[in-house]
């Protein structure tokens, strides 16, 4: 048991945009809420320039949490050319789901595109299952 | 022998070339489709259950207590839809006045405000088979077809020939895609990428109005005047135009009027359609059958004789103000679609669910009824993406009722 592991893990704000991915969509069609299904979609693709500077790494998990709900997803760096430097990309899914703000200011439409969030390391949590 | 083509009811684009071959009564192969589709059409892996409380119940027990919530709720909901047959959707809606429910369907946080300005004759639309035919240049705006309707680029819009436009993609058609981040879309539209900041889209669409009035188009953000004029004298230059509006414009929107306001614009110096990028393969079939019922797409309530309507009777507003005591949910699964922090309102409440598969929502509900997959499992007519009414037949045969008939039923034991 190391020490590293009473250390609160250090906690950064970015925003994410969720995205379609048909391979994803597909997994939902043919195995439901299944395990493919939960492999493409708790997932956060990250800058990488961001991930060196917040110290996560690819392959680890990562902590996503605000207000509205907390998820331990897959962390990997984004593979866009461009930097999108504090935004973090996710499928839609009930794991992006979980952290939408319930606030709409009373018109009906929830704000499911920009999500605030803060994130660290997720140490060794469980990925987040809604397959119960 | 003459081929027979069946639709696939993967999206709202309702294919209808797919070839399909049969081993054993159940669909083995399906040929054109995309990957989405081929998953839709081919049976689900975890096939909802009929039960009531969780357990195993009879097809029969299930329906008449569905109907013993649905009259004993002072206020109940009746939501879904979007994946649904018109004549199931007309069914809910005869169940809804009986009940006096509210009713919604996932255009209310979709793409509702869209289809909406469409139906009311102040947003320009077209056909995807005149887009086939005619359209030069193809604007995506806040989609990624490539991602959630494969084949629209390919069927309809960039690289099919058409009657008027024989070069296809390589010569005869532009597309442009504007977007906050580069889509697979985005990459097959190269250089006419435009992207912006997230939330940016009504400063964009303003400044091409602009543009097109003669006045200097500004943003805030890194796009300077002569690269929104270079996009807009390209839409002007359009001898058929076409905006094909995803979610991503719709959401980064408070209001519909700036889209709108380009679109006039469009018209007077342009000729500009627009089609909303429809996800499931009927919601928009639900905005017209509640539309000629009530005049209302989405978002009503049903009380004696009166329609109420509002986005106080949206489905979000509904769960979140704990309006509604009980809840019909047909064909969708806002377990997984909703914020989770609405959706979890789901769990205080009895839930019916009429779905093919095994979903969140079934999983939680009260009762749970399987229904046939349309477009594999029982035939009916869906409204296209683009307003066209498409009819479709099974495929193969199912002891499994259609969501039309279960609602029937119900309706029935009303
Ligand atoms: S694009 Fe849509 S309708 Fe066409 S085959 Fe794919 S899922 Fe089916």
């Amino acid at each position: 048991m190391g020490f590293g592991q009473f250390l609160k893990a250090p906690e950064y704000d970015i925003k994410i945009i969720t995205y379609r991915d048909v391979f994803q969509s597909t997994a939902l069609e043919s195995s439901g809420c299944g395990d493919e299904y939960a492999e493409r979609s708790a997932v956060i693709l990250l800058d990488k320039g961001d991930m060196k500077k917040m110290v996560l790494k690819d392959g680890r998990k990562a902590v996503l949490k605000n207000n509205f709900g907390r998820i331990v997803v897959h962390l990997r760096p984004s593979s866009y050319e461009e930097g999108h430097e504090g935004i973090g990309y996710m499928t839609n899914s009930p794991w992006s789901n979980a952290l939408v703000s319930s606030e709409t200011g009373g018109s009906g439409v929830p704000k499911f595109k920009m999500i605030k969030v803060s994130i660290s390391d997720a140490k060794d949590e469980k990925v987040t299952s809604f397959d119960e | 022998m003459e081929k027979e083509y069946y639709v696939c009811t993967g999206c709202g684009l309702l294919c209808d070339d797919i070839e399909i071959e049969l081993d054993g009564g159940k669909v083995s192969k399906v040929n054109n489709a995309c990957l989405k589709g081929v998953a839709r059409l081919k049976e689900c892996n975890r096939p909802a259950e009929c039960s009531i409380d969780g357990a195993p119940a009879s097809l029969d027990d299930a329906i008449i207590e569905a109907a013993r919530i649905l009259k004993e709720a002072d206020s109940p909901v009746i939501f879904g839809m979007g994946n649904s047959t018109s004549q199931a959707q007309k069914n809910a809606i005869e169940v809804a006045k009986r009940t006096g429910a509210y009713f919604d369907d996932t255009s209310s946080f979709c793409q509702g405000p869209v289809v909406e300005a469409i139906l009311e004759g102040s947003i320009r639309t077209c056909t995807l088979d005149e887009v086939k035919d005619k359209a030069d240049v193809i604007v995506y705006w806040g989609a990624d077809p490539s991602n959630s309707h494969p084949r629209h680029l390919s069927k309809y819009t960039y690289f099919p020939r058409g009657k008027e436009r024989q070069r296809g993609w390589e010569e005869d058609r532009t597309a442009i895609c504007i977007d906050v981040r580069k889509s697979d879309t985005a990459t097959i539209c190269g250089d006419k990428f435009y992207q912006i900041p997230p939330q940016a889209d009504e400063e964009l669409l303003n400044a091409l109005t602009n543009g097109l009035s003669g006045k200097v188009p500004k943003v805030s953000f890194g796009m300077g005047p002569k690269k929104i004029l270079e996009l807009a004298n390209m839409l002007k230059k359009a001898e058929f135009g076409v905006i094909c509006v995803g979610l991503g414009l719709v959401y980064s929107l408070e209001e519909i009027e700036p889209l709108v306001r380009l679109m006039d614009k469009l018209n007077e110096v342009s000729n500009f359609h627009l089609i909303p990028m429809v996800g499931q393969y009927n919601m928009r079939g639900s905005n017209h059958n509640l539309h000629e019922e009530t005049g209302y797409i989405n978002r009503v309530k049903f009380t004696g004789n009166d329609v109420e309507h509002g986005a106080h009777c949206s489905v979000v507003e509904l769960l979140r103000t704990r309006t509604v005591d009980a809840a019909l949910i047909i064909g969708s699964d806002p377990m997984s679609s909703l914020p989770g922090s609405i959706a979890k309102e789901l769990l205080d409440i009895p839930v019916i669910t009429i779905d093919p598969c095994n979903t969140l929502t079934s999983r939680k509900a009260k009762v749970s009824i399987p229904a046939a997959t349309a477009g594999s499992e029982c035939g009916g007519t869906a409204v296209r993406m683009d307003g066209v009414e498409v009819e479709f037949k099974a495929m193969t045969e199912t002891d499994r009722m259609c969501d039309a008939e279960i609602l029937e039923r119900i309706m029935g034991e009303l």
